[in-house]
């Protein structure tokens, strides 16, 4: 049965929620070691969170088994320090891709999870502790929960304040976080300070013209599109889709060559990837489809604009091994491109763009 | 450094404030004002005590640097700030390669420097703004401001880099007829010559001289551009030329330097032209075609003439005379020479003179006329006496001994070879007070006596310079 009985634990032991910290009433069958007050936040965390890491938890919540030696039980604690080391990792990547997705409700158990390793891990006043707020900083804000956000806003700049070294990432995470807070408040001054921080930390830890600094810039151009300067809007714009589209092209380019390089001794193709974890990769999908939206509203005076986030897309979707989407894409382009009457060279492009996944489609992967 | 007005900059608030606290700005307080009277409000607590705001503690916990970057994305500028951040990434990059070589590296960097942070502030946005709007002028105006603020010894190589963003952008005005464009051309150009890259800096001195051709343009300080063209092109050439005569490639040397003619007579400037024909000759010379360099110093000489210039009638005539010298044709070679001193003289130019006299000795000299030749050497070595110019004074007294030597060579000879009283007297007396001997007609005989008075004579010109006597081998 799932259900337990508070009275009927242990003395001195409290049974607590995942989700909400409240007495619990309910245990997960699959693993017995996750609680929950109710219906409701057992079924949200296993949508969100616990259908992946469920038996994970396991050995992590349970006692350590008895090893005979010295040397078994140092191996047995690394291992158990891995274990929550790759959890933590992995709730936060999840927690990341479902922001991206739009999905703020399922990423707050994942961020959840993440946060709680971390503070078994690394203790509660560390710097690693920062990205964990800022995730659920994130989720709140688009939750709609603005004081939440604050408040796990301002935790995450006490925990930064304090501690000596903090890496330029964490600073630019924090004020890229900071920033969208005050664009949801409407302050855009301050919001625009705080992403001009971000990008300039960015830039001294990834470079200016790197994938992770192209956020800040993303962000920095919806907030001058929201005041209406749309110049200033476009060329911010530009400049992300270009940093994009480089990341990309260079990521094919290796990978085409390594694969004329070295065929595998059965002549498989080798696969393609983008380099990217998911949730970068659900990162770029955001941006680049926001700004596709806004390029196609003003479609009939620049359309190679709009051609060039599509050809990005393509390429993007095409690297995910995610041919459908790419073929619309490109199909998209090709119309536009008629459509506009723009010249032979740019439609013989696409054309070829196009023939890429034909081809891909041809000989498809064998395992 | 350029004596640029200070900048009447409106600063944001940001900047505004890190510059209060930077340590060249005033800090005290005049004491009047922190005098109360009583029940007077206490102004200095006033507005000092407010507490700081976000922005104040941003400003002051944080570098200028800093402070002037989130400046310049906040109000959008992302080139700008792009620009800056190369720039300082560039500033790391060579002192990490000078730290190499060096052991301290004196460039204070540019972080550290707030007025140059403020001047990229203020130019680079403007110039972004006017690249938005496609002002290209504009873009360009404030790019070469840039360069002409960074133009002093350390900052070369910004300088460099806006020379190359304005040679970019002046790629594009196509308005002004081009007259950006030159320009561009004519700082590339300057930028390869510092470098030493002399095709390069040829190639971009040519576009410009091309652009200008026909044209009234003037430059900021009022002089015509196409005059500066032909100047550099012409400068660029020499320098080219010189560096393949030293690397005995006569032909292309030759070649480049007909070019760099043609473009003076096109110049129309007597100067230029008759410089060009000078080198042409020189050239030529080295190369060993004596015809065609008579030819060419011939009008080199003409055009001095017709300029009135005698300093440049006087190098004609030297290089002529060497020509001729090479030629063999001695006659000629003296008799141009002998114009050179009369001219080096007239116009005290005692360097010219002591080479002409020396030349003149020295054909004397190989022709046997041993009188002359002494008495051109001891002309030379008088003026550089005055000149008090030590390695030449060493070299003429080498060139006068060696003429002497000669001169008295003969009688001494015959001196020796007669061995009688007389003869043997002359010789204690001379060798006494080396003073000039009486050529004596007697003829004698023997052979060693030759060499001797080569060594003795060699004696008497390093004489001066205190040497110990070697009296003890003599007879």
């Amino acid at each position: 049965m799932n259900v337990i009985y508070p009275l009927a634990v242990p003395k001195g032991r409290r049974l607590c929620c995942e989700v909400c910290e409240a007495p619990a009433e309910r245990v997960c069958g699959a693993c017995t070691v996750t609680y929950y007050c109710g219906v409701v936040h057992q079924r949200a965390d296993w949508g969100s969170i616990h259908e992946k890491i469920c038996q994970l938890l396991i050995p992590l919540r349970t006692s350590m088994p008895f090893y005979n030696s010295e040397e078994e039980r140092q191996h047995g604690l690394q291992q158990l320090q891995q274990r929550q080391k790759h959890l933590i990792e992995f709730c936060y990547t999840v927690a990341q891709k479902y922001i991206f997705e739009g999905k703020h409700e399922d990423a707050v158990p994942a961020a959840l999870h993440s946060l709680r390793f971390r503070m078994s891990v690394h203790g509660l006043s560390s710097v690693e502790l920062v990205p964990a707020y800022l995730l659920l900083a994130e989720a709140s804000l688009g939750l709609g929960r603005i004081v939440q956000a604050e408040e796990y806003l301002s935790q995450a700049q006490w925990t930064v304040l304090k501690s000596a070294e903090c890496c330029h990432a964490t600073h630019s995470l924090l004020h890229r976080n900071l920033g969208l807070l005050y664009m949801a408040k409407e302050n855009y001054e301050e919001a625009r300070y705080h992403l001009a921080n971000d990008i300039y930390f960015a830039s001294c830890a990834f470079g200016t013209e790197h994938i992770r600094t192209s956020g800040g810039y993303f962000y920095l151009a919806n907030i001058f599109y929201g005041l209406k300067n749309l110049d200033l809007a476009d060329t911010l714009y530009t400049k992300v889709s270009e940093i994009w589209n480089k990341y990309l092209n260079n990521h094919y380019q290796v990978l085409s060559q390594a694969r004329t390089q070295q065929v595998d001794l059965l002549g498989k193709q080798f696969e393609t990837d983008t380099g990217l974890d998911e949730a970068q990769e659900a990162e770029a999908i955001q941006i680049l489809t926001s700004i596709l939206k806004i390029r196609e509203s003003t479609s009939d005076k620049a359309p190679q604009k709009t051609i060039f986030v599509l050809k990005i897309l393509f390429m993007l979707y095409y690297l995910m091994v995610n041919s459908s989407k790419a073929k619309e894409y490109a199909m998209r382009a090709l119309d536009l491109a008629k459509e506009q009457q723009l010249s032979v060279h740019e439609q013989n492009t696409i054309q070829d763009l196009l023939n890429l996944t034909s081809a891909e489609e041809a000989h498809p992967i064998t395992w | 450094m350029t004596t640029l007005p200070p900048l009447c900059m409106t600063r944001p608030k940001l900047t505004a404030l890190a510059r209060q606290k930077l340590p060249c700005s005033p800090r005290t307080i005049p004491r009047s004002q922190l005098i109360k009277e009583k029940d007077d409000i206490d102004h200095y607590l006033e507005v000092n005590f407010k507490g700081l705001s976000k922005e104040e503690v941003a400003a002051y916990r944080n570098s200028y640097k800093k402070n002037i970057c989130v400046d310049m994305l906040r109000d959008g500028y992302h080139k700008s700030f792009t620009e800056l951040f190369a720039l300082m990434e560039k500033w790391d990059a060579l002192r990490e390669a000078a730290k190499v070589r060096s052991l301290f590296w004196l460039q204070r960097p540019l972080e550290e420097q707030p007025d140059k942070l403020d001047h990229f502030y203020y130019y680079l946005t403007r110039a972004e703004a006017a690249e938005r709007k496609e002002y290209f002028e504009e873009v360009y105006n404030n790019l070469y401001a840039l360069a002409c603020y960074f133009n002093n010894s350390e900052d070369k190589w910004v300088r460099n880099h806006f020379y190359e963003r304005c040679f970019e952008i002046a790629q594009l005005i196509k308005i002004d007829g081009g007259k950006k464009e030159a320009e561009a051309h004519a700082h590339m150009g300057l930028l390869f010559e510092e470098d030493g890259q002399l095709l390069e800096a040829a190639e971009h001195y040519e576009a410009f001289h091309q652009l200008t051709q026909g044209r009234i343009w003037k430059d900021e300080t009022g002089r015509v551009l196409n005059l500066l063209a032909c100047e550099s092109l012409l400068r660029t050439y020499r320098l080219l030329s010189d560096k393949m005569l030293e690397n005995k490639e006569y032909k292309q040397a030759i070649r480049i330097l007909i070019k760099a003619s043609e473009i003076a007579k096109e110049g129309n400037d007597k100067k230029m032209e008759e410089e060009a024909s000078y080198y042409l000759g020189l050239a030529h010379l080295a190369a060993g075609e004596y015809e065609t360099a008579l030819a060419v110093l011939n009008t080199y000489a003409n055009i001095s003439a017709d300029l009135d210039d005698d300093l440049s009638l006087g190098r004609a005539y030297e290089a002529t005379a060497k020509v001729l010298q090479s030629q063999g044709q001695m006659a000629e070679a003296v008799k141009y020479l002998k114009k050179m001193v009369k001219i080096a003289r007239k116009k005290f130019q005692s360097l010219d003179f002591v080479r002409a006299s020396t030349m003149l000795g020295d054909i004397y000299n190989e022709k046997g006329y041993y009188n002359k030749a002494s008495e051109y050497f001891q002309q030379a070595f008088d003026t550089t006496a005055e000149l008090t110019n030590i390695p030449l004074m060493d070299e003429t007294k080498v060139h006068y001994g060696i003429a002497k030597a000669h001169q008295m060579m003969l009688t001494i000879n015959s001196y020796i070879e007669s061995a009688d009283l007389t003869s043997l007297d002359c010789l204690l007396s001379w060798k006494e007070n080396r003073s000039d001997i009486a050529p004596d007609p007697t003829i004698g005989g023997s052979r060693r006596s030759t060499m001797e008075s080569l060594y003795q004579t060699s004696e008497f010109s390093e004489e001066p310079r205190g040497f110990p006597d070697n009296q003890k081998k003599k007879t």
